[in-house]
């Protein structure tokens, strides 16, 4: 039977920041949710090199480094992104732009089924970029693509 | 105040030069079979406001951001055979009373004639989006 993971409750697809792993957690005091988020994508990639053989119809291929990232598009939330005096997590405290032009290293989470215990999450570290917020009078809102790249591996983790 | 309150205010302003139109504050509604805007010729009259609500973006937290747009017609019935010579004026002035509302993303207005018998019936619609 097939167990696919729902989103439509609105508390399940959560990322989480925090300047330290234990506020990155889902669901972890002070930690940091980014609202308003219209999608989100978790990239796992490796590496891969393809070469070719003179005995082989077919390329072949062996793996290199993985290189994961995480990507999103998003409202702009004001207290998000230009920060909301959080001094326990800083991030928070100098929001989502300050915190990608300072290039600081931060901490996240990607719960993919909310933040209650056994749900599983992936997490990881990285550096927030990507953001290009834009505005028109036929959109009506801020909105601005956001990406983390991670710093390492990602990590599938349960609440 | 709401939208219909300031559009009647509006309109009441831009017209003030035009001796021969007035504006009501009643809605057009129909008496002896006819509404009054058709009783009352060369009287504007603005009908009550409609309200559409629709999603404009959905989150993954369950937070919409909705678009609403009200609706407003308002109504002028004149003599079609011996029309006012100024009444292109007239007509240019009802449809920039639209930009007495603020706060909106986008203010519309259009109208369209209908000739009956000898009267010539100006109906207006105003849109306001909000975000």
């Amino acid at each position: 039977m097939a167990d696919v993971i729902k989103v439509t409750s609105g508390s399940q697809a959560v990322l989480s920041l925090g300047n330290t792993a234990p506020l990155a957690v889902p669901g972890a005091a002070n930690t940091m949710v980014v609202p308003l988020m219209q999608d989100i994508t978790v990239n796992a990639t490796p590496g891969t090199v393809r070469y070719s053989t003179l005995d082989n119809t077919a390329s072949s291929a062996f793996t290199t480094t993985n290189e994961n990232s995480i990507s999103l598009n998003m409202l702009v939330d004001e207290t998000t992104f230009f920060g909301g005096g959080d001094a326990l997590n800083s991030v928070a405290n100098v929001g989502l732009l300050s915190t990608s032009i300072a290039k600081t290293e931060i901490f996240f989470s990607v719960a993919f089924e909310g933040t209650d215990s056994t749900d599983y999450y992936v997490s990881g570290k990285g550096f927030i970029g990507g953001l290009a917020p834009s505005a028109s009078m036929d959109q009506a809102v801020w909105i601005s693509p956001m990406e983390i790249i991670v710093n390492g591996e990602l990590t599938k983790t349960q609440v | 105040m709401s939208k219909r309150t300031d559009l009647i205010g509006k309109i009441t302003t831009n017209l003030s030069g035009h001796a021969n139109i007035s504006i009501s504050s009643e809605l057009p509604f129909v008496q002896g079979g006819s509404p009054l805007y058709s009783t009352n010729m060369n009287t504007v009259y603005v009908d009550e406001q409609q309200i559409d609500v629709e999603e404009l973006y959905d989150t993954l937290d369950g937070i919409s951001v909705n678009q609403t747009t009200t609706t407003i017609n308002a109504y002028l019935a004149t003599d079609a055979k011996e029309q006012f010579n100024d009444i292109e004026t007239v007509v240019a002035n009802l449809l920039v009373a639209r930009n007495v509302i603020t706060g909106t993303v986008e203010n519309t207005s259009n109208y369209e004639t209908d000739i009956a018998d000898d009267v010539i019936t100006y109906t207006f619609e105003y849109n306001f989006i909000t975000v």
